[in-house]
């Protein structure tokens, strides 16, 4: 919230006195025009004796406002950009991508829910093997779960047929292209995720190689220590956590895979936990269970934007 | 003489409403087809996540911006443009375009149901398909306007900036914006009321908490409206109260304390009448002339040989109408069951 008086180099309109006028009617700031009426405070202007040069600094600061928010598009634009952008990250687990129609979505936030056990951080490691052969990704670890071994036995098992330096060289491309993270708190995933924003805004001007895929595992362990109770300031951070890790998906061309976990409901039956405030934020919604014993995995679609088919689930194995 | 060209009559109340009637006409869009939806209503859809309330947006935008004849063909849209805020920052193109594209085909065919299976299973691994008239289908995208908005200040500055928007788009296109589309007007609840909402320097100054930005919102809104005549449709997630028992229902009501009072109405101690929670400011309450309430039941409904999808159920509120519909989202969009 910068004051007034630092745009007066930028834009000369905005001199002392129409600073003054504002202050006059507690506007001290441009984020403080936000919440006034500008159409009374225009009115006010009549009254002044340098009205025009007042009315002219109203519309310089609409024009400063008009810069606050996003551009607006037609539809066009939007398809040529999802075109473009926006396509699939594939899982290298035939029955997720399948499911998925392809992947995980570029430009979506796409949840993972499991009771423990059901082998999310075995999708996620994967995932991550699957992905970083062509691009870059970040993995956000907040139960030290994260394994190189397992990455090298999942590329191992895909690479059979390669030979022994073929191998080798494929599992240092994989291993530099995966940057790994391990966030305890949440504030410290703020603290990742602002960074990385500010890189990734630098390389869209210089180019080079950029991350495609964020894995944050897991999301619940981060957000339910800080819900619950009489504050909201837990429901505030759960919710501006989400539409950062939207906002990154969207403008810089990410997948985002989050894990939650599930907790009991009233039945007997689980349901995934962080509460009814985090179900509308993430994109598509994953339920993930094993049977125990055996290494065949179920995933169903608790959510997704674009099916309405309930029953659409597949089984497969991961390779254990 | 000058006073008697007064009262020389402009028009009969017969050529009134019939001028009325065509510029500013009834929609009937399903599942909100039982109350007639003209510009100036303000219609709110309430529902838990998911219902399809974003469907119903979609559906209605869709029918803003087709025309009501092409080249011979009937497709009963509006021609007008739809401007769509994105609150939520979920919204899926691809999914708007098929739609679309399902929309013309079957304008054009005059059937629906064929075209939808066969294409969906060799659409699963392209995300995209050439659309089956490109050039209708370019110049109704080009209605849709769209944009997002990641926090209340970008929201707020979008509806400041509005006006002008408005107008601009009304030069570039030769046609008004219909339908303003807000998805969904809780986004920011959470957000807003953790930021400090204690007067910082004195009472002369504002800040940006949950009851200012509400009001603001509901101030520009009505300002918008007096100006550019337009139907707004916003949808709100909400949970749903004892009436219904889902599992998702039945929760631990944190107790109100007395701040919360000053801003939401007062649900009564009895939930049976309460259908949901409300959290919206009273000012935003107050805005709103429609509202309906959309939910999922755990019936499913064959389409089709091999999709099942989920039947969703809307009751309109205000006007309170007792009825129940139920509805399913096809590829054509929504499709009335009862």
């Amino acid at each position: 919230m910068a004051p007034l008086k630092n745009l007066e180099t930028e834009y000369p309109i905005i001199d002392s006195n129409f600073q003054n006028f504002c202050a006059s009617h507690g506007i001290f700031s441009v984020e403080d025009f936000l919440i006034h009426d500008l159409y009374m405070l225009a009115a006010f202007a009549e009254q002044n004796v340098s009205s025009e040069r007042l009315k002219e600094g109203i519309t310089q600061i609409l024009s400063i406002i008009d810069d606050m928010h996003q551009p607006w598009l037609n539809g066009m634009e939007l398809l040529e950009d999802a075109k473009r952008n926006k396509h699939f990250l594939p899982t290298g687990i035939q029955g997720v991508d399948l499911l998925l129609g392809g992947g995980i979505r570029v430009g979506q936030l796409t949840e993972l829910v499991g009771p423990s056990a059901s082998g999310k951080t075995q999708v996620c490691l994967q995932t991550a093997s699957n992905v970083a052969r062509n691009y870059m990704m970040l993995y956000l670890d907040t139960g030290n779960s994260f394994s190189p071994q397992r990455i090298a036995y999942f590329l191992g098992k895909t690479n059979e047929l390669a030979s022994a330096q073929a191998k080798n060289q494929i599992l240092q491309k994989v291993m530099s292209n995966i940057l790994c993270h391990s966030v305890f708190d949440i504030f410290a995933m703020f603290d990742v995720l602002h960074q990385l924003e500010s890189n990734l805004r630098c390389q869209e001007r210089g180019g080079g190689c950029r991350i495609r895929l964020l894995i944050v595992d897991s999301i619940s362990l981060l957000i339910a220590p800080v819900l619950g109770g009489t504050s909201t300031r837990g429901r505030a951070l759960m919710a501006s956590a989400g539409y950062l890790l939207k906002k990154l998906a969207h403008q810089h061309n990410l997948a985002v895979l989050v894990i939650n976990h599930t907790v009991g409901s009233e039945g007997g039956t689980s349901k995934p936990a962080l509460g009814d405030s985090w179900k509308s934020i993430p994109h598509s919604r994953l339920l993930l269970s094993c049977d125990r014993g055996s290494n065949v995995y179920n995933v169903s679609i608790l959510k997704h934007p674009s099916m309405v088919c309930i029953l659409l689930e597949r089984i497969f194995s991961l390779s254990v | 003489m000058g006073s008697k060209a007064w009262l020389v009559e402009d028009e009969s109340a017969r050529e009134m409403l019939d001028r009325v009637l065509t510029e500013r006409p009834f929609l009937l869009l399903p599942p909100l087809h039982r109350v007639p939806l003209r510009v100036g209503n303000i219609v709110e859809i309430v529902g838990p996540s998911p219902s399809a309330k974003t469907h119903i947006l979609i559906q209605a935008a869709i029918t803003c911006i087709l025309p009501r004849q092409w080249k011979g063909v009937n497709y009963g849209g509006l021609g007008h443009l739809a401007m769509f805020l994105d609150l939520d920052c979920r919204f899926d193109i691809s999914r708007f375009s098929d739609l679309l594209n399902h929309r013309i085909m079957e304008a054009a065919n005059g059937s629906s149901s064929e075209v939808d299976c066969q294409i969906k299973e060799s659409e699963a691994q392209n995300a995209t398909t050439k659309p089956y008239n490109e050039e209708l289908f370019a110049s109704c995208m080009r209605r849709f306007l769209y944009i997002r908005c990641y926090d209340s200040s970008e929201f707020l500055a979008t509806l400041k900036t509005l006006h002008y928007r408005l107008q601009k788009e009304r030069e570039t296109h030769g046609v008004n914006v219909h339908v303003l589309l807000i998805d969904s007007i809780g986004a920011f609840h959470w957000i807003d009321r953790g930021s400090s909402s204690f007067s910082l320097e004195g009472d002369t100054r504002k800040s940006l908490h949950l009851q200012s930005v509400t009001e603001t919102v509901v101030q520009e809104i009505r300002k918008l409206l007096l100006v550019h005549p337009m139907l707004v449709m916003a949808t709100k997630a909400a949970v749903l109260g004892n009436r219904y028992s889902m599992n998702d229902s039945k929760r631990n009501y944190r107790t109100w304390s007395a701040k919360d009072n000053l801003h939401s109405r007062n649900v009564t101690s009895s939930d049976q009448q309460v259908p949901y929670r409300e959290y919206m400011p009273a000012v935003w309450q107050s805005l709103i002339t429609h509202r309906i309430l959309v939910r999922t039941t755990d019936a499913d409904f064959v389409n089709g040989e091999h999709q099942n999808v989920s039947t969703y159920l809307s009751e309109w509120l205000l006007p309170p109408l007792n009825s129940v519909d139920k509805f399913i989202v096809r590829d054509t969009g929504v499709f009335v069951l009862s």
